[in-house]
């Protein structure tokens, strides 16, 4: 009763946020940073979501995001300068060698095990990866202070210093989820899968995985983002059009129709950090050569999608 | 069942009103607010309250103090406020990735990436193609690992582009003139500058180097593209779990790394096709220069 109680989501997510807390005390005192009170209080509010988001009213947790939102919306999310000298960055590679590699491959490690041992223990394998995971930071965290033998603030600060290089779109992932629970409770999917129906006729599996992949891809092209793109063909094609009268298995269709996604961003100049940035960082005469040449490669791979979706709802 | 008739719009099974048409308007503002680069996270939260509030449903849920302030709630409905708070929440997994940041910032401060690039280096490619590949799967890997990277500024540009050139030289399928000079003092990992006194400003300018470059950017991305969803700790793997999961489906991320296998397959194997065709291009335009 208390391990269930100790080695649970909730206690991951809390130990999450005391990370973020801890993320939110440097940045405060951190005279680098030109925002340091606006990054502060970004981490501090997400810090406490995590915490208490299990237990806080909803609208409180709702208000908070808006918080955090108008935080970043107003630019005041930066970063701090955090260095370290890569003439000593590379002798310590020379002295640990692959040793550096041990912390990094514990995380999947812990995981894995965490998954394996709640299958065993006939508790839901799913759940356990995630509680895994969050344990598996931890331990990586221990292993990599006596590998290294630094000390824990230097492990805060060098976790602080990726979290702010990443930057608040870091929470995008969770805000795009919440984005499709609220498509989903405004019936926008509903609107979507109709305005579908009038073209495609709903028993044609072919069209309708075609016309997934497809919504997928051109919405990744638009928005440059195919994280973006899934809440929305999710709601409105995949579950109300394929997988629910299909009866699909939906981690096949969803993973597939993410990955569909994928081709767009290798077409789209929208995704500028994966094709522009590195046509400039590469001196390259034409800014959109590395689209050209990805261009046969994804229509390619897209073809591959729809035929393997396809294939695969078929066959099952 | 869902399966209707083509039919089913002249028999006026349903139609399509204002109302419905107005729950749009989040789709639109998605589109347009990403297509016009404005700030992503504020994009998609006015999506999320214009969406809610068109379709009728009110600021804050009727309960507590809020059923006393008018307009806000309505009885019976739950907020747009609300609902957002609570999919925030259930969808903290979505950035537990936090935990594992301190154990990876640290070990890179002690050499996670000058070890990576080592481990580059030693690739003994006899092809710019066979590089390239080798690169991909190599980004595969830290996919499966978890490890969130761009590589464009801390491997492709310094390591990946100078070897490549360097193998090019090495076959005989890039001029001479063009690829010396690029493989001398480039071995550090410090980002590439506007200014570039060694590398590929030097180097631009023949069709082939063109060509090297764009096939190092893609190598790059094939293997982050679709390495990443290897590991469920990465973010496509968490946001398909989660968007399921709002949508009343349980998935298992166990089953969505099962999954994306064949697809990685494919993205290694299309890779190798379009990079062989490299080396013989390549191979060409060095011929025709001779």
């Amino acid at each position: 009763m208390m391990i269930g109680y100790v080695f649970s989501l909730e206690t991951v997510y809390v130990l999450t946020g005391v990370t973020l807390l801890i993320f939110a005390l440097m940045a405060f005192a951190d005279r680098t940073n030109p925002r340091r009170l606006g990054s502060g209080l970004f981490w501090l509010t997400l810090g406490i979501i995590f915490m208490f988001g299990g237990v806080a009213p909803h609208w409180l947790t709702g208000l908070l995001v808006l918080f955090l939102v108008a935080l970043d919306g107003f630019g005041q999310v930066g970063c701090g300068r955090v260095e370290t000298d890569p003439v000593e960055r590379a002798g310590h590679a020379r002295r640990l060698g692959n040793r550096i590699f041990i912390p990094v491959l514990v995380i999947p490690i812990v995981t894995f095990a965490f998954a394996l041992l709640f299958r065993r223990l006939g508790m839901d394998a799913n759940r356990g990866a995630l509680i895994g995971l969050g344990f598996g930071g931890v331990a990586a965290m221990i292993v990599c202070l006596i590998l290294t033998r630094s000390d824990p603030l230097t492990l805060m600060n060098e976790g602080r210093r990726l979290k702010e290089s990443m930057g608040a779109v870091n929470i995008l992932p969770q805000l795009l989820a919440s984005l499709g629970v609220i498509f989903t409770t405004a019936g926008v999917g509903k609107v979507i899968a109709q305005g579908i129906q009038q073209v495609i006729p709903g028993n044609n599996l072919f069209l309708l995985v075609l016309a997934n992949c497809l919504g997928m891809t051109l919405f990744t092209i638009i928005m440059g983002n195919s994280f973006a793109a899934f809440p929305v063909i999710a709601t409105g094609v995949l579950v109300p059009l394929i997988i629910t009268p299909f009866g699909v298995n939906p981690a096949m269709a969803a993973i597939i129709t993410l990955t569909a996604g994928s081709s767009g961003t290798l077409m789209t100049p929208m995704a500028a950090n994966f094709n522009i940035v590195p046509a400039a960082l590469l001196n390259m005469r034409d800014q959109y050569g590395v689209i050209k040449f990805q261009l046969p490669y994804a229509l390619t791979l897209w073809s591959f999608h729809v035929l393997l979706l396809w294939l695969l709802i078929k066959i099952s | 069942m869902f399966i209707r008739g083509g039919n089913s719009f002249l028999q006026g099974d349903f139609k399509l009103n204002i109302q419905d048409l107005l729950k749009l308007a989040g789709v639109a503002i998605v589109v347009v607010g990403l297509a016009l680069r404005l700030r992503t996270t504020l994009v998609v939260v006015v999506a999320a309250l214009v969406t809610g509030l068109v379709a009728g449903l009110p600021l804050f849920s009727h309960e507590g103090f809020f059923q006393y302030l008018p307009y806000l709630t309505k009885p019976g409905q739950a907020g747009v406020i609300n609902t957002l708070g609570k999919a925030f929440a259930d969808n903290r997994l979505m950035t537990l990735f936090i935990i594992t940041l301190p154990a990876i910032g640290l070990a890179e401060r002690f050499g996670l990436q000058e070890q990576s690039a080592n481990l580059i280096r030693k690739i003994r490619a006899a092809t710019v193609g066979r590089l390239q590949i080798v690169y991909q799967i190599f980004r595969v890997l830290h996919g499966m690992m978890g490890i969130r990277l761009n590589g464009h500024p801390s491997f492709v540009r310094p390591l990946i582009f100078p070897m490549s050139v360097g193998a090019a030289r090495a076959s005989g399928s890039a001029p001479r003139a063009v690829a010396s000079g690029s493989l001398t003092t480039d071995d550090t990992l410090a980002p590439a500058r506007g200014t570039d006194p060694d590398g590929a400003a030097q180097t631009s300018g023949t069709d082939s180097v063109e060509k090297i470059k764009a096939a190092n950017a893609a190598a790059e991305n094939y293997g982050n593209f679709y390495g990443q969803n290897l590991s469920p700790a990465q973010a496509g793997v968490l946001l398909v779990y989660g968007v399921m999961q709002g949508l009343g489906l349980t998935v298992s991320v166990g089953d969505l790394v099962w999954y994306t296998i064949p697809v990685v397959a494919a993205s290694i194997v299309l890779a190798i096709i379009q990079f062989r065709r490299l080396d013989r291009a390549l191979g060409k335009m060095a011929e025709a220069k001779r």
